[in-house]
């Protein structure tokens, strides 16, 4: 309860502070349309494809504006106020979280609402991939909380954007790791974004080549990254450690 | 009937001791009022006590609950109003309170958040988002929040900074009638504040507790005149004359 209390204060810090908000949806949303206007000749953009990459593309904008709400909160005596209530680590974060995945689901069907009209045949798949997509989302939000956590409000939107940048990059969204060579290959491979990114493609599409390897190697960073967040903002918790 | 009690308090950073040794009891429903020029380590002593700030060493005992064992309980019968104004600032007032009221997980919510906009006279601003609110407003605000769990204990960090005459009168007012139900520790730069409000009123200098006692005793400790006189004689160890 005291996790739904705080989502709905941060939904409303959001919402009355909406910029952030808009460019996370509204540059996707110009990237998905531009590049089909383009007609580039290769498979990753072909609109199956290319919306799942634009999925995950703008989760490392929600990232980068959790990672501004932590920032900006720690910044404030108001989270030092909250600190000495009976609000738990895990208030914190769940309560940031629920107030972030509205917007997720909100990108992910007005994306896929969009790719309907440059071609994407509707299925049921489009439903399965956005459910996949909600728990991979978690692993965007975390990163942000972590981010948030750390850095100054300041310097917050800058290292966001490092994750944006590395999912453009590894996800394999613009062209397939494969094609760069065989380090940065491994590296795309250790990383989770070409993972997720494979999942929902692959549910998209029915085809579930490697998804073995790919649910296990990014349910582990989704655990791993999420308990990460909670331990560091506990740390935080206590103003000795600001 | 002892409702707080320190012992050997105490924080040290590198390089500086913040808090040094404090030692001190306090009765149920008593004022007690923390002076000390800046960097005395007024602040620092509330934010142990509300279990922001883990002690280097010493404990205190809040309503028979530890700072640093059962800081879950003590967070729940305590409430603060930091030095800086904590408010949530997209929230309006009511929105503000009705927040804080979830946090602390208030049964009769409703009843309460009209309550204190009522007694701080927030109703007229009610619906107006708090960072469009004067300093001194959005500091009633930040008192009233740390209202709503009808605290046994109440930390007020330099609570009448930045209000006005009569918004510190009425805050004065508000604080009487909260003695007795509730043991309250302020600090403050406000002389005769601590002098109308404060059944006792502690000195400290340099994080030590180094005087502690009604006003008037405190006056006729340091052979003062007044009781900013008696301040001044304790803090500098008289070497400041007295201004006449
Ligand atoms: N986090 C900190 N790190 C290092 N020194 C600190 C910290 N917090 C407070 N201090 C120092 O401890 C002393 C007491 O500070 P504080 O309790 O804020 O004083 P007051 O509230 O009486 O003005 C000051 O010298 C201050 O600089
Ligand atoms: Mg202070």
């Amino acid at each position: 309860m005291k996790a739904i209390n705080f989502a709905k204060r941060n939904i409303k810090e959001l919402i009355r502070d909406p910029l952030s908000i808009i460019f996370a949806i509204i540059l996707p949303l110009f990237l998905l349309v531009i590049f089909q206007q383009f007609k580039i000749p290769s498979d990753v953009y072909k609109i199956e494809n290319f919306t799942p990459g634009i999925i995950i593309f703008s989760f490392s904008f929600i990232t980068l504006f959790t990672a501004t709400l932590v920032a900006n909160d720690r910044n404030s005596s108001l989270l030092t106020r909250l600190f000495s209530s009976p609000m738990k680590p895990m208030d914190y974060i769940f309560g940031y979280t629920l107030a972030v995945l509205p917007i997720v689901i909100l990108q992910s069907i007005l994306f896929y609402t969009v790719a309907l009209f440059f071609g994407l045949s509707f299925s049921v798949n489009i439903i399965l991939s956005i459910i996949v997509a909600i728990p991979i989302s978690i692993l965007f939000i975390a990163l942000g909380i972590i981010i948030g956590t750390i850095t100054t409000a300041k310097a917050s939107s800058g290292v966001g954007s490092i994750i944006v940048q590395l999912v453009a990059f590894t996800s394999g969204m613009y062209f397939s790791s494969d094609m760069i060579g065989k380090t940065f290959n491994s590296i795309c491979k250790i990383l989770p974004f070409s993972r997720v990114l494979d999942l929902v493609k692959g549910v998209l599409n029915s085809d579930y080549t490697n998804v073995i390897s790919n649910v296990i190697i990014s349910t582990t960073y989704i655990i791993m990254v999420t308990i990460i967040a909670i331990i560091l903002f506990k740390n935080k918790m206590n103003s000795d450690n600001k | 009937m002892i409702s707080i009690e320190i012992k050997e308090l105490t924080k040290k950073y590198k390089n500086k001791i913040a808090v040094d040794n404090l030692n001190l009891e306090l009765n149920q429903g008593e004022l007690f009022s923390l002076l000390g020029v800046n960097g005395a380590g007024k602040s620092t002593t509330i934010k142990m006590l509300t279990c922001l700030v883990t002690p280097t060493n010493g404990d205190a005992i809040l309503n028979n609950y530890s700072i640093i064992k059962n800081k879950n309980e003590v967070k729940n019968i305590v409430n603060v109003s930091p030095q800086e104004t904590a408010i949530a600032p997209n929230l309006t007032v009511k929105e503000n309170l009705e927040f804080i009221a979830g946090v602390y997980e208030i049964k009769n919510k409703k009843d309460k958040v009209s309550e204190l906009l009522k007694e701080f006279k927030l109703n007229e601003v009610e619906k107006q988002k708090a960072k469009t609110l004067s300093g001194g407003w959005q500091r009633r605000l930040s008192i009233a929040m740390a209202l709503i769990n009808d605290p046994k204990i109440l930390f007020l960090d330099e609570p009448t900074l930045g209000l006005d005459v009569i918004a510190r009168k009425e805050l004065w007012n508000i604080i009487e009638s909260l003695k007795i139900k509730t043991t309250i520790i302020l600090t403050t730069h406000y002389m005769e504040e601590a002098e109308i409000l404060s059944d006792r009123i502690g000195i400290m200098a340099m994080g030590k507790l180094i005087d502690v006692g009604t006003s008037q005793e405190l006056i006729k400790k340091a052979k003062a005149r007044n009781f900013e006189d008696a301040f001044i004689k304790i803090v500098t160890g008289g070497d400041i004359n007295e201004s006449n």
